[in-house]
């Protein structure tokens, strides 16, 4: 295969995509075989070096936004046929609730992490206030005793309130890299073969 | 490797081959392919990814009659290498501890 071919071999396969995104693309892996070809190869020889195609368009979806992607592999290459506009229509109610559903399920996969990760800190602000509020409350001590154990009460939960902020830190950026490999695997669903 | 720490080492690998200079495609991948298997397919999308992170900035230049690509590392990008040099040090600590555990259960 020579470059031309290559590079029109790569279009085909992304004429889903916008224009824009498949000039780039191409750009990039014209620029790869033109390199090789100075840096000594035979064209055909730069061409196999840069890989299969079908690699090539598989990792290129897989970075597109999940909308981009879905129009990508579900919208028809051409026209809809009457008889498929016909069982479109007809299997509305059925369908639809799916697609529904589907988006839903996401949605509400995004939105239990992110509770997860809101009733973390929550739990920390928790322990801040009481540790200041506790203080505060030594003014109205009733007893030098009763105010020493309050003031040690309150450090402890202004202790666990520092100590708890930076895991719960840590536990949220985890999760939010969860929700990223969520996303990925959602996409690779919509490609034949899966390469994540 | 698992995917996933093959994704996330590649980008620093190209981003620290950034830090010695800017480079194009073809350079970066001859300069990490001693260290880590990489290839176009597997540059491209990380390339994009850094670009959209900000954590390089393109540029083209013309090169004998045509346009190549090059890639600036930003201060993001550099702060980045920083952060996974921190998180490996955890890392190797509990690697030292588990190849130390694993050697002294096979020495018994």
């Amino acid at each position: 295969m020579n470059k031309t071919e290559f590079l029109l071999s790569l279009e085909k396969k992304l004429v889903a995509l916008p224009t824009h995104e498949i000039e780039v693309t191409q750009g990039f892996y014209s620029e790869m075989i033109d390199d090789r070809i100075e840096d000594g190869m035979r064209e055909e020889d730069a061409v196999a070096a840069i890989g299969d195609v079908d690699t090539i368009v598989q990792n290129t979806l897989l970075e597109l936004p999940l909308p981009t992607l879905m129009k990508a592999k579900i919208q028809p290459k051409a026209g809809l046929k009457l008889w498929e506009i016909v069982l479109m229509v007809l299997g509305f109610p059925l369908w639809f609730p799916l697609v529904l559903a589907f988006f839903i399920v996401i949605l509400a996969v995004y939105v239990s992490v992110w509770a997860v990760i809101i009733s973390l800190y929550a739990s920390v602000a928790a322990f801040a206030f009481s540790g200041v509020a506790g203080i505060i409350s030594l003014l109205f001590a009733q007893s030098f005793a009763a105010g020493l154990l309050m003031f040690g009460l309150s450090l402890i939960c202004i202790g666990i309130a520092v100590l708890a902020f930076f895991g719960v830190t840590k536990l949220s950026s985890w999760l939010i890299g969860l929700t990223r490999r969520f996303l990925r695997w959602v996409k690779s669903l919509f490609l034949k073969k899966e390469v994540v | 490797m698992d995917i996933q720490l093959k994704r996330g080492l590649l980008e620093i690998c190209v981003l620290t081959v950034l830090n010695r200079g800017d480079s194009y495609g073809y350079q970066i991948i001859k300069d990490v392919s001693p260290y880590i298997e990489i290839s176009e397919s597997t540059l491209y999308p990380i390339l994009k990814r850094l670009e959209t992170n900000q954590s390089v900035v393109v540029n083209s230049v013309e090169h004998n009659g045509r346009l190549r690509k090059y890639y600036k590392i930003t201060t993001t990008g550099r702060n980045r290498i920083v952060d996974f040099l921190d998180n490996w040090k955890e890392v190797m600590t509990v690697y030292n501890f588990i190849t130390e555990e694993m050697r002294c259960y096979t020495d018994e």
